[in-house]
């Protein structure tokens, strides 16, 4: 019998399963594969629709909009998230800045401005309000990621910039230039030593230099600072196309930190059915070789990443299903209504909208109102409620609503809360 | 030749080549293609070539046969594509244009070799193999990389053990029947993994058949020969569905075993009898088992305190079996002792790969992350599910390596 079961291994299962595990109860986390964390940027972005802060934007949703799930859970609550979210990344030395009082403007790699609340600090000093020249360097062997174009189109929002390519110097590596293989070669010293030398000459004027996300797996601190040191000139990360560098040293400092403190991830493993007595869930079903593996289970966290995570399907016949314990979707619109016409639609598709209902305690909802099962909490993208993407807001919502979940969970069948 | 069959598997293969995104995460996850630039990725190789493989036209691209099979894109895929078959059966279309060289048809085939070096002339044979002049030309004339970790043949073979042991004492009671699978290399090389099982099986009431099997046929399909793998899974079929439709559960110490009875033999040969199906169903990884028995209060739990910390791989194989760490679910219930998971995606010799000449040194490659996790640990004693992963982690890392069922023996204070 688990105490606690976790379904996804994106940014909210893993800070649920996180919560879950500090609280004791040694949470077992399936997922069928990794989650957005390996393709998305590494920030968290709490909101971005407007020129609102953070806090004002979330105070003014959660009295506006009572079922978007930054305001099931709270600011305060959000806040909470944060607050360890930033304590856990930087006892791993991969230290997050930021908060909700302000969104920072960081250069894409296409030279476009993201409004980002959190930020790992290998990205801080790309912060474009900052002031000060900037030079985009990157690799012609690097797919996806093209210097002069970042640096034409920030140049043409009034920003600084000019972009350089770099020599790649001599390694055994002849293909395949993607972000983890050059990740694996600036945490080589002697590799980010050459690559240093060159950003010193290529410098000129400019007070900071902007790199593909790929200053190592295991030390980016180090990285930047060699970096940094080397060239003379503020270092900094721009986030790159998937696979995202930055995402996988976030899963494994989450992954670390869950482990450290008695929980498990099964990757691999997709969660395909449950089992329930009344309003309890107690069992659930994951995909295995031959046969199906059962998991009995006190409590779980949906945590399935909505339409792009798979937690939730579409088909062609216009029916919308989540996928792991096949609780009832919200969604308003007919098949027909899915999407808008254009792609890059200002009003977004209908479709995004499409989740779980939830409680304030974050419990999954039936058709009539009333949760399905008292001991399961959802967060993440799979929650109704918010249209994230346009919001700017899918990863501040995973890591407040995970946490939040979590913590609630934890709480669950236990007469007093437990505290940590 | 060979034309791979139109079934259900090659139909939801092709089906999952649309579910690929071409996000890369399989490609950023692959051990291979982290260390040598002869495997482009499992996204090259896998979904993205498989749109240019078509029946009676040539394979498009050979890099496919650097892929170890290790399934750790099959884990991390976002989207499901079932890329470690796609690159299996890609594989076996290459063997069957061009032929398996004779290499592969030897080192594939584990129980021949067994069978000529276990037993009396073990020492012998070890003694040969341990020469060097004799090991460069097995690799001048062979292929055989002379450096890869050969196990050492043992003087016994499990099965003559089992048949020669004074029967154990029957407890009193009912007790269940369960066929144990040894497989080839607890059969000719490490007799001792076999007789830890029994012994822990047998503590815990069960009544131990060893059934007649032959070589799990992984060896096979991994060089891409289906025919001869398609026979040893017939035969063993044939062997274990007498008991797997009665019920009775076949138990493996080897992961690669177990899951090619549960999958690998099924999905990748296209066999879809009932028979097959229940001898799959039937299947299970001892620690599996032994964690079902626990689950329903069955597991014995009179252990001796083990005051160790020990680093512990979980082999690829297992992973594949998608059913967790039941090693560590168990062995964590063992007082003072403390099991430390590796987080290394792969050993490096995945089976017979890293054995072969040219794709020795990726092996260990692949594996020097894991080599540097355990010696780092400072241990002198590794734990780990897979008899070929455990060789490669000796030859690696140097530091003697156990499978788990070898330390629960010992908390049970068993003699074997
Ligand atoms: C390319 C890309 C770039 C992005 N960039 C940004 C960005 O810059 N800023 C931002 O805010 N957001 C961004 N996002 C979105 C954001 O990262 C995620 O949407 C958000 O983190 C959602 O997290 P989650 O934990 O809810 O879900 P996910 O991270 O999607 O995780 C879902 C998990 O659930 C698992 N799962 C699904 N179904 C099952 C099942 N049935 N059984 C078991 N496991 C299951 C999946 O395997 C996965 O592990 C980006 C997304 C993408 C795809």
């Amino acid at each position: 019998m688990h105490e606690a079961i976790v379904i996804g291994a994106g940014l909210s299962g893993l800070m649920g399963a996180l919560a879950l595990a500090e609280a004791g109860l040694r949470p077992l986390v399936l997922a069928k594969g990794h989650g957005a964390t390996h393709w998305a940027s590494g920030t968290i972005d709490l909101w971005g629709k407007d020129e609102r802060s953070p806090r004002d934007a979330l105070r003014s949703i959660v009295t506006a909009r009572p079922e978007h799930p930054y305001a099931l859970i709270g600011v305060d609550a959000v806040a909470d998230a944060l607050a360890r979210f930033r304590a856990v990344t930087e006892a791993a030395r991969y230290p997050y800045v930021g908060g909700m009082d302000h969104s920072v403007l960081l250069p894409t790699a296409a030279g476009a401005l993201r409004p980002v609340a959190l930020l790992p600090i290998t990205m801080a000093a790309g912060d474009v309000r900052a002031g000060g020249e900037m030079v985009i360097a990157g690799f012609h062997e690097l797919r996806d990621f093209y210097p002069p174009l970042a640096a034409a189109n920030l140049a043409a929002q009034g920003i600084a910039a000019r972009g350089v390519y770099l020599q790649l110097p001599p390694v055994p590596r002849v293909r395949d230039f993607g972000p983890r293989t050059l990740a694996q070669l600036f945490d080589d010293p002697a590799f980010r030593k050459q690559i240093g030398r060159q950003l010193r000459q290529q410098r000129g004027s400019a007070t900071r230099i902007g790199l593909p996300a790929v200053l190592g797996v295991r030390d980016p601190l180090g990285v930047v600072a060699d970096l940094q040191l080397l060239s003379g000139a503020q270092v900094f990360e721009i986030p790159t196309l998937p696979p995202s560098v930055p995402g996988i040293r976030l899963f494994n400092v989450l992954r670390a930190a869950i482990e450290r403190s008695g929980g498990r991830l099964q990757i691999g493993s997709e969660v395909i059915r449950a089992e329930g007595v009344g309003h309890i869930l107690t069992t659930l079903c994951s995909e295995a070789a031959a046969r199906e593996q059962q998991h009995r289970v006190r409590r779980v966290l949906l945590a399935t990443g909505g339409i792009a995570g798979g937690g939730i399907r579409t088909n062609d016949a216009g029916l919308v299903r989540e996928t792991a314990l096949d609780l009832p979707v919200r969604m308003d619109v007919n098949h027909a209504g899915w999407f808008a016409p254009r792609f890059l639609d200002p009003g977004g598709h209908a479709i995004y909208a499409a989740g779980v209902a939830a409680d304030d305690r974050l419990r999954p909802l039936g058709v009539d109102g009333w949760p399905v099962y008292e001991n399961v909490a959802v967060a993440g993208a799979t929650l109704a409620g918010a249209d994230t993407l346009r919001e700017r807001s899918r990863t501040g919502v995973a890591i407040a609503t995970g946490w939040a979940a979590g913590r609630m969970l934890a709480a669950y069948g236990c007469d007093a809360t437990r505290s940590y | 030749m060979g034309v791979m069959p139109h079934d259900h598997i090659e139909l939801s293969l092709e089906q999952s080549l649309d579910h690929c995104i071409k996000c890369n995460i399989c490609t950023a996850a692959c051990p291979v293609s982290a260390v040598t630039d002869l495997f482009p990725g499992p996204k090259y190789v896998g979904p993205q070539a498989q749109r240019f493989r078509h029946e009676r036209q040539p394979a498009p691209d050979e890099s496919v046969d650097y892929c170890s099979g290790c399934r750790v894109c099959n884990e991390v895929c976002p989207t499901g594509v079932k890329i470690a078959e796609l690159n299996a059966r890609a594989r076996a279309r290459l063997v069957a244009e061009r032929g398996i060289p004779l290499r592969n048809r030897l080192i594939s085939r584990s129980e021949v070799l067994g069978r000529l070096g276990a037993g009396p002339q073990a020492p012998l044979a070890n003694l040969a193999l341990g020469f060097g002049p004799l090991r460069l030309a097995l690799e001048r004339v062979l292929g055989i990389a002379r450096a890869a970790p050969l196990p050492k043949f043992s003087r016994y073979t499990f099965r003559s053990w089992f048949r020669r042991r004074s029967a154990p004492m029957a407890n009193s009671g009912p007790r269940r029947q369960v066929v144990y699978f040894h497989g080839c290399a607890t059969n000719y090389y490490e007799p001792w993994v076999g007789r830890a099982a029994v012994a822990v099986l047998e503590h815990n009431g069960c009544e131990v058949i060893i059934a007649p099997q032959r070589c799990c046929g992984l060896p096979l399909l991994s060089n891409g020969d289906f025919a001869a793998a398609r026979r040893a899974h017939e035969a063993n079929v044939a062997y274990l569905a007498p008991y797997a439709l009665r019920g009775v559960p076949i138990i493996g110490t080897s992961t690669s075993c177990t899951l090619t009875l549960k999958e690998e033999a099924p999905e990748l040969l296209g066999m879809r009898s009932a028979m097959v199906r229940t001898v799959a169903e039937q299947t299970f990884d001892i620690f599996e088992y032994l964690r079902m028995m626990y689950e329903c209060g069955e597991l014995r739990a009179d252990f001796r305190p083990i005051e160790r910390t020990l680093p512990y791989h979980p082999p690829c194989q297992l992973r594949a079996h998608r059913i967790g760490r039941p090693a560590l679910d168990i062995l964590e219930l063992v007082p003072g002792l403390r099991l430390v998971e590796s987080h290394a995606d792969c050993c490096g010799i995945a089976g017979t790969y890293g054995l072969k000449r040219e794709k020795y040194q990726i092996g260990m490659d692949v594996g020097a992350p894991l080599f540097e996790t355990i010696r780092r640990s400072g241990s002198d004693l590794a734990v780990c599910d897979s008899e070929t992963c455990r060789w490669q982690i000796t030859h690696g890392a140097g530091v003697a390596a156990r499978h788990p069922i070898e330390i629960l023996a010992k908390a049970y204070g068993l003699v074997i």
